[in-house]
C-alpha cells in the first residue's frame, strides 16, 4: 500500500482513514520504505549497449554450453536442477560402474560439479554406442494404484506437507529400463577430432568393452494442478498469479545397477578424471570416496546449489539447496531404492517430508 | 536443408535472439547491479557476467529470460557486495555521488556513512528479502519482481514490507554493535 497506489482503495483505505493504530503503523512502514529508497538511490549508470555486447561477444566463455537448461520458467528450475543432478549422477554412476564388478550403490554422496565437468562427462557418450535392451517407457497415470501397477511397488505417500502445497498429484511411472554401452577406440578418436582435440588414450582393454546399466522401475509424483488454465491479462500475456507449475516432486526408483567387463575401476576412474575440462574439485572429491562401486554420486552444480549431508530415515542423505533461495531437495538411498524430494519449499520442509515419506 | 545447414541456421537464430535480449535488458540489469554496488563500472562487470552465464546455459528465446537476468543480477551483485575487497572502492564512489555535492561536507559524510551501513546491512540479509528490495528499488514493477523471484504477485507487498523492516533492524544492529 505504501508504494502501490492501486492497493490504497476500497475497504482497506477506508479503514486506514479512521484507525489511529493502523495510521501509525502505516507511517512507520512508509518511513522505512522512504529512507531505504533514499539511501539506495544512486546516479543512473550510463551504458553503451553496443560496446558492451561487442565485449562479451569476444569473451570465449559466452559461447553456449553443450548442455543447456530446457526452456522452463524460473519456478521449475530448482526441481529441474535437482532432477538433472540425479540424471548427471546416473552418468557418473555409469562411468564409474565400468569396473568389471557389479555396481550396486548403497549410499549417496555429494560431489561438486561445474558446467565444464558436465561437458567433459557428456563427451564420454561419444566414445561408443548405446543399445537399449529395454527402452525407457514413461507412463503418466492418474492414480497411485496405476503407478504402482506399472512400477511393481507402491507409490510413496507423503505427509506433513507445508501449507500451500497443492493436494493435486500427477503420477508418472516407468518400468525397468536397460541399456548397453560399447566403448569404441575409433569412435573416441572421431569424437576427439570433431572437437579439434587429440584422440584420448583409452586404457588397455577398453576398446570393445561393454557395460550394461539398469535403471528403474521408478515412480514420480508431481504436486500442483498442472492442467489448470493459465490466467491471461488483457494483452494476452499470462499472469504471475496463475503459474500452474509443480510445487513439489517426489520420486522413488530402484537404485541403478551396472555390470561391465575388461577394465578395472581404478583404470576407468583415472581415465574419466583425466578428461579435459574436469575440475580439480570434482577430481579430488571423487578420489576421496573410498569405494565408488557402492556410492551413488550426487553431483551438485557449484554455481547454482549447495549440498549438505543429512540423516534421512536413519541413513545418510544429501540435502540440496538452490542458491537463489527458492528451492531445495533431498536425495537418499535406502533398501536399494533412491528417493528424491524436491521443490519450491524450504530445506527444513523438504527434510521433514523426506523423513515422513512412507 | 541438410543437418549441418539446419544447425547453422539454428545457431544464427539463437545468436540473434541473444543480441536482441542483450539490447533490451542490458541497461536494466546494470541498473539493478548499480543499485546494490553504487559503482557503475562494477555494475557493468556484474551485468556482463550475468549475461555470459545466461547465454552459456539457457536459450535467449526462453520466456523466463528477463526474469532470470533480473534475479541473477540481484544475487550476483549482492554476492559481490559481501566481498570485502571492493568495499573501499565502493565507499569512495558513493562519497562522490553527483547528487550529494550540493550538501555541506558534514552532511555529505553523514549520508555516505548511512549509505555504507545500509549496504553492509543489505549484504547480511537473506537472499530473497535482499533481492526483493533491490529489484523494487531498481524500478521493477510488482509483477516483474514476482516473476524474477518466482512468487505470486500478491506476496510482493508483504515481502517488501518484511524486508524493509528486517533491513531497518539490521542497520540498527550494525550501528549498535
Amino acid at each position: 500500500m505504501v508504494d502501490d497506489p492501486d492497493a490504497k482503495v476500497g475497504a482497506d483505505a477506508a479503514h486506514l482513514e479512521g484507525c489511529a493504530d493502523c495510521q501509525a503503523r502505516f507511517k512507520s512502514i512508509a518511513g522505512d520504505a522512504s529512507s531505504i529508497a533514499t539511501l539506495l538511490a544512486v546516479p543512473e549508470a550510463e551504458v553503451d549497449v553496443a560496446k558492451a555486447y561487442a565485449q562479451i561477444s569476444r569473451e570465449p566463455r559466452s559461447q553456449p554450453a553443450l548442455v543447456r537448461f530446457p526452456a522452463l520458467r524460473p519456478v521449475t528450475r530448482p526441481a529441474f536442477a535437482l532432477v538433472a543432478a540425479v540424471l548427471v549422477g546416473a552418468i557418473a554412476v555409469v562411468a564409474f560402474a565400468f569396473s568389471g564388478l557389479l555396481f550396486k550403490p548403497s549410499t549417496v554422496k555429494p560431489v561438486p560439479v561445474t558446467i565444464a565437468d558436465v561437458q567433459a562427462l557428456s563427451q564420454l557418450s561419444e566414445y561408443g554406442t548405446v543399445s537399449w535392451t529395454k527402452q525407457p517407457d514413461l507412463h503418466v497415470v492418474t492414480s497411485a494404484a496405476d503407478a504402482a501397477a506399472v512400477a511393481g511397488f507402491p507409490a510413496p505417500v507423503a505427509s506433513g506437507l507445508p501449507k500451500g502445497v497443492s493436494t493435486t498429484i500427477t503420477y508418472a511411472a516407468m518400468p525397468q529400463a536397460q541399456a548397453t554401452f560399447t566403448f569404441s577406440a575409433a569412435k573416441a578418436a572421431a569424437a576427439a577430432a570433431r572437437h579439434g582435440k587429440t584422440a584420448p588414450k583409452l586404457p588397455a582393454g577398453m576398446d570393445g568393452a561393454t557395460m550394461t546399466v539398469t535403471v528403474g522401475p521408478a515412480i514420480g509424483e508431481v504436486y500442483g494442478n498442472l492442467n489448470a488454465p493459465t490466467g491471461t491479462k488483457a494483452d494476452g500475456s499470462s499472469t504471475v498469479n496463475d503459474i500452474n507449475l509443480p510445487q513439489l516432486v517426489l520420486a522413488k526408483s530402484a537404485a541403478p545397477t551396472a555390470t561391465s567387463t575388461q577394465v578395472s575401476v581404478t583404470t576407468l576412474e583415472n581415465f574419466i578424471l583425466s578428461q579435459p575440462g574436469i575440475s580439480p574439485e570434482l577430481s579430488n572429491a571423487v578420489k576421496a570416496i573410498g569405494d565408488p562401486s557402492t556410492t551413488l554420486l550426487i553431483p551438485v552444480p557449484v554455481q547454482y546449489a549447495t549440498a549438505t549431508t543429512v540423516t534421512v530415515q536413519g541413513v545418510d542423505g544429501v540435502a540440496l539447496g538452490d542458491n537463489t533461495g527458492v528451492g531445495s531437495g533431498v536425495v537418499w538411498l535406502k533398501n536399494s531404492y533412491v528417493y528424491v524430494v524436491a521443490g519450491s519449499v524450504k530445506q527444513s520442509d523438504a527434510i521433514n517430508i523426506a523423513n515422513n515419506l512412507k | 536443408m541438410n543437418v549441418q545447414a539446419r544447425r547453422m541456421s539454428a545457431s544464427r537464430t539463437d545468436d540473434d535472439a541473444f543480441e536482441a535480449l542483450f539490447t533490451s535488458e542490458y541497461a536494466r540489469v546494470v541498473r539493478i547491479a548499480n543499485r546494490v554496488l553504487a559503482d557503475s563500472h562494477e555494475a557493468e562487470d556484474v551485468a556482463q557476467e550475468v549475461f555470459i552465464d545466461f547465454h552459456r546455459l539457457h536459450s535467449a528465446t526462453a520466456d523466463y529470460a528477463p526474469a532470470w537476468l533480473h534475479r541473477a543480477a540481484a544475487h550476483a551483485s549482492l554476492n559481490r557486495l559481501r566481498g570485502a575487497r571492493r568495499r573501499q572502492k565502493r565507499e569512495l564512489a558513493q562519497a562522490l555521488e553527483e547528487g550529494d555535492k550540493t550538501l555541506d561536507p558534514q552532511k555529505q559524510a553523514e549520508l555516505a556513512e548511512d549509505r555504507r551501513r545500509l549496504r553492509e546491512a543489505l549484504g547480511r540479509l537473506s537472499p530473497k528479502p535482499a533481492a526483493v528490495l533491490v529489484l523494487r528499488a531498481s524500478g521493477l514493477s510488482y509483477a516483474e519482481v514476482a516473476q524474477a523471484l518466482g512468487v505470486g504477485i500478491g506476496q510482493i507487498g508483504t515481502l517488501l514490507r518484511r524486508a524493509e523492516e528486517t533491513l531497518r533492524k539490521e542497520v540498527t544492529r550494525g550501528t549498535s554493535s
